[in-house]
């Protein structure tokens, strides 16, 4: 029966050998676990995307109505809570996990020729998905989401030359308004989501192309110079994708989900009250992910320099990012040989920790 | 019948010019639009309203140098909305009996600022900017004095309108 049904595709499609093809990518062996962070990330987009549509049912992009729209989904509706908490803490673990991808990426050096249209394709990946991340925070429509819009909005007024004309295109006008929250709806649900769905199939179609490099300890039987281009498309064994990485993948992918959900069920999504542009004591906070960005906002007063915090260093971190495989051109992959290139990772990850912990504490005493 | 790309190669040329510039052409028609539909905020002239903040006698009756939060209600024109914006007056008095009607954003992003009275500062929950009662800057990232806004007093009223002075960049309010 089965047979038969697959006979038919095959006839017409040659669906086995399709299937066959996209299954059999040669994945090193030696470091699988590692590799499953990709994969995850992945996965993770689904469920994103899946959660998304559905929170859809209910939610309303309209400022005064937004946060009771969510209120409504998360208390009135079946299940509606788990659902939202699953949206939240699945963004979370993307923009965790994704710094977890980039490290071990960077780490190994996976970057490097013939491998650095992965990486560029990765940071387009890794830009949008954060401000996904910013943009969903605005979209509940309470005081946070305010403030944030307020604030982030008044941050890219702050780039030269056409700082004050993004401003007022962002919010749709001078003041944060309905039109704002209509803007960030459809960059939030449309365009954002678009871009990494594009995206996604470019970053795999790449690493097909030139393999999977994985790390260094792949290599270690190669006779080849770490100048050789040959050398890091050769791996010393390899496993077929499916189901040998697959298996690992899918093990990771669990576990996280497990507690994606079990944190959904718990803590859920916290709706938070009513924005209310007369509040007299309010003080409003980033989402951990953007409070080292925030911390920076401190260090840089006055006039002329608050340039370096809302537009030159993030913007020459980025375009460095971005840069990457084009800086640094050597050719050694293992984190040992390369030791600049290591400490500075690790002192980077440092900073990125300190910044968002001391970001997190509270400035300015509320009340006192 | 017309030979294909294979077989003349100045064939092949004109067919790729025709193709680029069917796609040039019809990415320029899109483009239009959408690039109208983004920057048509920019060519909107803002709803400027004037509310009514309280009366001035009730003002001038403030202690100095005591700032006094009054909120304002200005009733706007938004896209296709009419919206009330509600916003916060800091109406201070200086000893010499001036009035100021100071806006309660931070002037570095914006954020709501407290008034501390223990330290007789504004103080912002954001990146801990500081102001004085008279609005100047005494510390943290914020880049000048506060918002002022448009006013004016008629028939015993003070008026607000939903605008700051000394704002090039059109910061909203
Ligand atoms: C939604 C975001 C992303 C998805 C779904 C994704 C997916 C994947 C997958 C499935 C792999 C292969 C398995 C693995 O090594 O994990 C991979 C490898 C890779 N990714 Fe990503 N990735 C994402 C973001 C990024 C980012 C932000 C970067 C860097 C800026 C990046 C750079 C790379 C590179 C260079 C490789 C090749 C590694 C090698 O050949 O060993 N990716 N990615
Ligand atoms: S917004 Fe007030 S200090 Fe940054």
């Amino acid at each position: 029966m089965f047979q038969k049904i697959q006979n038919w595709f095959d006839e017409r499609i040659e669906l086995t050998e399709l299937i066959k093809e996209f299954n059999g990518e040669r994945i090193p062996r030696r470091g699988g676990w590692v590799y499953t962070f990709g994969s995850l990330l992945a996965f993770l987009f689904t469920v994103q995307v899946a959660t998304g549509i559905f929170l859809l049912f209910y939610y309303v992009p309209y400022f005064p109505m937004a946060r009771n729209a969510t209120y409504y989904l998360k208390h009135h509706v079946l299940f509606g809570n788990i659902l939202l908490g699953i949206h939240l803490w699945g963004a979370f673990a993307m923009i965790f996990f994704l710094l977890v991808h980039m490290s071990r990426v960077y780490f190994s050096g996976a970057y490097k020729k013939p491998r650095e249209l992965q990486w560029v394709a990765g940071m387009v990946l890794f830009s949008v998905v954060v401000v996904l991340g910013l943009t969903g925070y605005m979209l509940i429509g309470n005081e946070n989401s305010w403030w944030t819009i307020n604030v982030l909005t008044n941050v890219a007024s702050h780039t030269p030359v056409v700082g004050g004309f993004l401003r007022i295109i962002v919010r749709g006008g001078t003041e944060t308004s309905v039109l704002t929250m209509q803007h960030i709806f459809a960059v939030h649900v449309w365009l954002l989501p678009i871009i990494v769905i594009m995206f996604i199939p470019m970053h795999l179609l790449f690493i097909r192309k030139t393999g999977h490099q994985g790390m260094a300890l792949e290599y270690k039987n190669s006779k080849l110079s770490d100048d050789d281009i040959n050398k890091w498309k050769h791996p010393d064994a390899t496993v077929p994708f499916f189901p040998d990485q697959f298996y690992k993948d899918i093990i990771i992918a669990l576990a996280v989900f497990g507690v994606v959900y079990i944190l959904a069920v718990v803590y859920g999504a916290a709706i938070g009250p009513m924005y209310r542009p007369l509040a007299l004591n309010f003080a409003p906070e980033a989402d951990w992910y953007f409070l080292a960005n925030e911390e920076l906002l401190k260090y840089f007063p006055g006039h002329g320099l608050i340039v370096f915090s809302t537009f030159l260093i993030p913007t020459i971190g980025f375009v460095i990012l971005f840069a990457l495989p084009f800086i640094d051109r050597g050719h050694e992959r293992s984190p040992f040989k390369r030791p600049a290139a290591t400490v500075l990772g690790i002192l980077f990850l440092l900073l990125l920790v300190y910044l968002t912990l001391i970001g997190g504490e509270p400035k300015a005493p509320a009340t006192v | 019948m017309t030979k294909s790309s294979e077989e003349s190669p100045s064939r092949r040329t004109f067919m790729m010019v025709v193709i680029g510039l069917i796609s040039v052409a019809i990415g320029v028609a899109l483009a239009i639009p959408i690039m109208g539909e983004v920057l048509n905020p920019l060519f909107k002239r803002r709803d400027i309203v004037w509310s009514e903040l309280g009366k001035v006698s009730d003002l001038e009756n403030i202690e100095p140098l005591v700032p006094k939060f009054v909120p304002v209600y200005f009733r706007v024109k938004e896209g296709w909305t009419v919206n009330t914006l509600p916003r916060q007056v800091i109406v201070v008095k200086d000893i010499a009996g001036k009035l100021y009607f100071f806006s309660n954003q931070c002037t570095h992003l914006g954020c709501p600022l407290h008034w501390i009275p223990e330290r007789q500062k504004f103080m912002c929950p954001c990146h801990g900017g500081m102001f004085n009662v008279l609005g100047e800057v005494v510390g943290g990232p914020p880049p000048r004095p506060l918002f002022a806004w448009v006013y004016k007093i008629e028939n015993g009223a003070v008026l607000i309108q939903n605008k700051f002075l000394d704002n090039p960049k059109e910061r909203g309010v």
